[in-house]
């Protein structure tokens, strides 16, 4: 039997589990010695959903749970700290999935006095879940049905007040596109179809209303770490983030041939100087911004054609509905992210699909001749199908994978994902850390749960060369997020931290009380990604998933400098074992017993 | 000259640091310096072997027998360079070593109206012959090029058809310092002459960024545009090897970005 008494800093010690089939709610005990092995967040989901999801249910199912978690560190005065994830059986990839978003829902949702909301069953008609310290209810939501998660979320703190926060789905996800997103505050849970687990649950939106906070274990610490780590976020190593954003990656991406585009048959794009922030941002900039209690503010907003508000303007939305689909229109490709922003769709997996369709269109492989490269209008009619599940977009909604299968003839080879979930604008054959990174990540082909690019960048080693330092150095961001995303703080500030493992043991000790050390925590970091893994292993993961498309093992690209940056299969599987090894894997990628004992797995009862 | 060659400065950077890391940005294998016994070397980058010579004094083929054993497994080719060649450019030794081939056991190009011997290429099976050499007390490259196959290549063979005619038009790339004269000749040359470019923030810190310095490192390069090459910058080197090493050898016509070495995003 495992008692929780009193929790620690920072921690209720418990999550609600919500079932929507008729708005039952019961809370479930979450043991210090739990919260301490997973931390919260991305780590403590991955516990609930071990706990809580039925193995091999379809994600789409009601019995399929849907979980946002929060951290002990939400709602201290640590700067980025604003943050949750939505953490489920992905129906993009069939794994885990586990997404990130910044803003006043994190702050609002924790302190209704709960460390995480599950949601389980499915709701008779469309419907939004209300929580606050009083419990849990279902509303009804017809009126909302249809509407963006921006109006939504709006008219929805209408009717409850403005105390109250707001995610919210849109068209996408409920029409259970696999890649639909939750939003709150123009902000997005985006990856692995979360929306979509959402809408097949009738679930339009969930509001929350704050309630009293969790006690800190250390307040006067706490306050005077945040009013340190707060001053070093001014400094050098956010700057990029801070003056032009993340869109600065383009034109330098561009430069060293690791820009993606039309679907990853090339790594420059001619249009990239249309596209980037070094010659968009003066003209288009109308605002900077940034999440709920981030003294960074990385957001860049900049004006679409036509008026209508801005857009924010990430380099991940611009290089996937830009370079990958070949279309160098600023007003095209800002329409598109916006477009994607009001259907809620991310932003990745949609550009990451059209630019399949676009290739198999060009190869005839599906019928659909308004569809090519470089067509914004082809781009924004794709988008709308998608969205909608009209037309080619009921086929598209599926993600690239799943299409692909239902296409046949070799439409798979042009299929440019990992695990089902699209890649990231991370030329793999041009960063070979980060190939691994992609290649062996849980999430499937991702840039926020491994940052191995950063490895590529430093010029430790050769980019083009992959090798078992390489496969060092993805572990190493692989452990850093894990428990970035699990404590939780912003990657963006990542480069602040000069000893990374002991100052966050150090602000998670004064938070919660706990007298961690780097050690433990790079342990804990090392069993969240394991944990992971271990969901995927028990939902049908082989070691053949643990891989690149194709087109990255068998096609070669010519750098700008005329040298050739090719990958092969053998040279991906070396350091795919180098990186079994380092993770205490077996050949066949499966953990030893010993650390499978340090998972903290045993069933508790709800 | 009155001090070793091999820490003699050539702007900003010694004659040895700057050879081996000419030699690195153009080839994949190891680069290996052989040393004199009890010889100092200046600082060299860290990923660069060295090798001592056996016996001192005997020229040459002594010093090529030691660099051919220790690439010996690693390498089928070497390319053999003196320390004295501060115009050294990369795209002359890919143009040597490309010379070689299944019929070739020495590239030895003819350049500015010598033989070069110590700009030229080897195979590394070539190792038997050198010792077997060195033992009769035969100390001359000559005495090799008798018993191997040596394809000549003269300056127009060199220079046709590759970016070396564009690069290294007069193959300055062999000329050597014999005399103090060439060495204060060398000194008064100007730097080589490379583009720079700034990405995102960085464009913004230095928004009057000439196109083209004289820089000989790319340490140099960035101090002459005002940039800090520490934990938050790298460098593309002709948008294809990534450093943030100030010491890293320029040669005439690299282009040198400069970007956030924080790619999140």
């Amino acid at each position: 039997m495992l008692g929780v008494q009193s929790p620690p800093g920072g921690y209720f010690g418990n999550a609600l589990v919500v079932d929507v089939s008729d708005g039952s709610a019961e809370t479930l005990p979450l043991p210090s010695d739990v919260l301490r092995a997973y931390l919260g967040g991305v780590g403590l989901g991955t516990w609930l959903m071990h706990q809580l999801a039925p193995p091999g249910a379809d994600p789409l199912s009601p019995e399929a749970p849907l979980a946002f978690v929060f951290s002990p560190l939400v709602g201290t005065p640590l700067t980025t700290s604003a943050k949750f994830a939505v953490v489920a059986k992905s129906p993009l990839t069939g794994m885990l999935t586990d997404a990130l978003a910044s803003s006043h829902f994190a702050i609002a949702g924790k302190l209704t006095g709960h460390d995480a909301i599950v949601v389980r069953g499915a709701c008779e008609r469309p419907s939004a879940l209300v929580i606050d310290a009083d419990g849990a209810r279902l509303v009804d939501a017809e009126d909302l049905w249809g509407l963006s998660a921006q109006d939504a979320e709006d008219r929805l703190r209408e009717r409850l007040g403005k105390s109250w926060r707001v995610a919210s789905i849109g068209p996408a996800g409920e029409n259970q596109v696999r890649y639909a997103t939750v939003s709150h505050d123009g902000r997005h849970a985006g990856r692995g179809g979360l929306g979509a687990v959402m809408g097949s649950k009738l679930l339009k939106a969930i509001a929350v209303r704050p309630g009293p906070r969790p006690g800190l274990a250390d307040q006067p610490r706490v306050v005077g770490l945040a009013r340190e780590l707060r001053e070093r976020s001014f400094g050098p190593a956010t700057a990029k983030y801070r003056e032009m954003g993340t869109l600065a990656n383009l034109l330098a991406f561009n430069e060293i041939s690791t820009l993606p585009t039309r679907n990853f048959q090339e790594a420059t794009f001619d249009g990239a100087p249309a596209l980037a922030a070094e010659n968009l941002a003066e003209a288009r900039t109308v605002a900077r911004d940034s999440c709920a209690s981030c003294s960074i503010g990385c957001e860049h907003i900049y004006k679409k054609a036509g008026g209508g508000g801005g857009v924010r303007v990430e380099y991940e939305n611009v290089f996937a509905l830009g370079p990958l689909c070949g279309v160098s229109d600023a007003d095209s490709v800002l329409a598109a992210s916006s477009r994607c922003d009001e259907l809620g769709l991310d932003t990745i997996s949609a550009g990451g699909t059209i630019a399949w369709a676009m290739e198999c269109a060009e190869r005839g492989l599906i019928d659909a001749p308004w569809l090519r490269f470089g067509d914004g209008d082809a781009l924004l009619r794709a988008l709308d199908e998608i969205g909608n599940r009209t037309g080619l977009g009921d086929l598209l909604a599926e993600g690239s994978r799943n299409a692909a299968t239902i296409v046949g003839h070799g439409a798979d080879a042009f299929a440019v994902h990992v695990k089902g979930l699209e890649l990231p604008g991370y030329e793999p054959r041009t960063l070979q850390a980060m190939a691994l990174g992609l290649a062996v990540n849980a999430r499937g082909a991702d840039h926020n749960r491994s940052g191995a690019y950063e490895a590529d960048l430093s010029g430790r080693f050769d980019r083009l060369s992959g090798g078992s330092p390489h496969a060092a150095a993805a572990l190493d961001t692989e452990d850093r997020a894990a428990v970035m995303d699990s404590m939780i703080l912003c990657k963006f500030l990542r480069g602040v931290f000069t000893e990374p493992w002991p100052e966050w043991a150090g602000l998670m000790s004064a938070v919660a009380g706990w007298d961690l050390t780097g050690e433990e925590l790079h342990a804990t970091a090392k069993r969240i990604v394991l944990a992971k893994r271990m969901f995927n292993l028990r939902e049908g993961w082989t070691p053949a998933d643990d891989t690149l498309p194709p087109r990255f093992l068998s096609e070669s690209l010519e750098m700008a400098s005329g040298r050739p940056a090719s990958l092969s299969a053998e040279t991906l599987r070396g350091m795919v074992t180098s990186y079994y090894g380092l993770r205490g894997l077996d050949a066949d990628g499966q953990p030893s017993d010993e650390a499978l004992a340090d998972l903290h797995l045993e069933p508790v009862a709800v | 000259m009155g001090s070793p060659k091999a820490a003699l400065e050539w702007h900003g950077s010694t004659l040895l640091r700057r050879v081996t890391g000419i030699a690195a940005r153009a080839v994949d294998g190891p680069v290996v310096v052989v040393k004199a016994p009890g010889q100092d070397l200046p600082g060299l980058a860290p990923e660069v072997e060295i090798a001592e010579d056996p016996v001192e004094g005997r020229g040459p083929l002594q010093g090529l027998a030691a660099g051919l054993q220790a690439l010996e497994g690693r390498a089928d080719a070497a390319f053999l360079s003196s320390t004295d060649v501060p115009l050294l450019h990369p795209r002359f030794v890919v143009r040597v070593l490309a010379a070689l081939d299944d019929e070739t056991d020495v590239a030895l190009p003819i350049a500015r109206g010598y033989p070069q011997p110590l700009a030229a290429a080897y195979r590394i099976s070539l190792r038997p012959l050198v010792e077997a050499l060195l033992a009769e007390n035969q100390l001359k490259p000559a005495f090799l090029f008798e018993q191997c196959r040596v394809k000549r290549l003269g300056e127009d063979e060199l220079l046709q058809g590759n970016k070396l005619a564009t690069m290294d038009p007069a193959l300055e790339s062999v000329l050597n310092l014999n005399e103090p004269a060439d060495y204060e000749a060398a000194r008064a040359r100007s730097a080589p002459l490379i583009r720079v470019q700034r990405f995102g923030a960085l464009r913004r810190a230095v928004p009057d960024c000439p196109p083209e310095v004289h820089a000989a490192t790319l340490g140099a390069a960035a101090r002459q545009i005002g940039i800090e090459l520490d934990d938050h910058v790298v460098a593309a080197l002709n948008g294809d090897q990534i450093s943030r090493d100030p010491e890293l050898p320029l040669v005439a016509g690299d282009l040198v970005a400069f970007l956030a070495a924080d790619a999140g995003g």
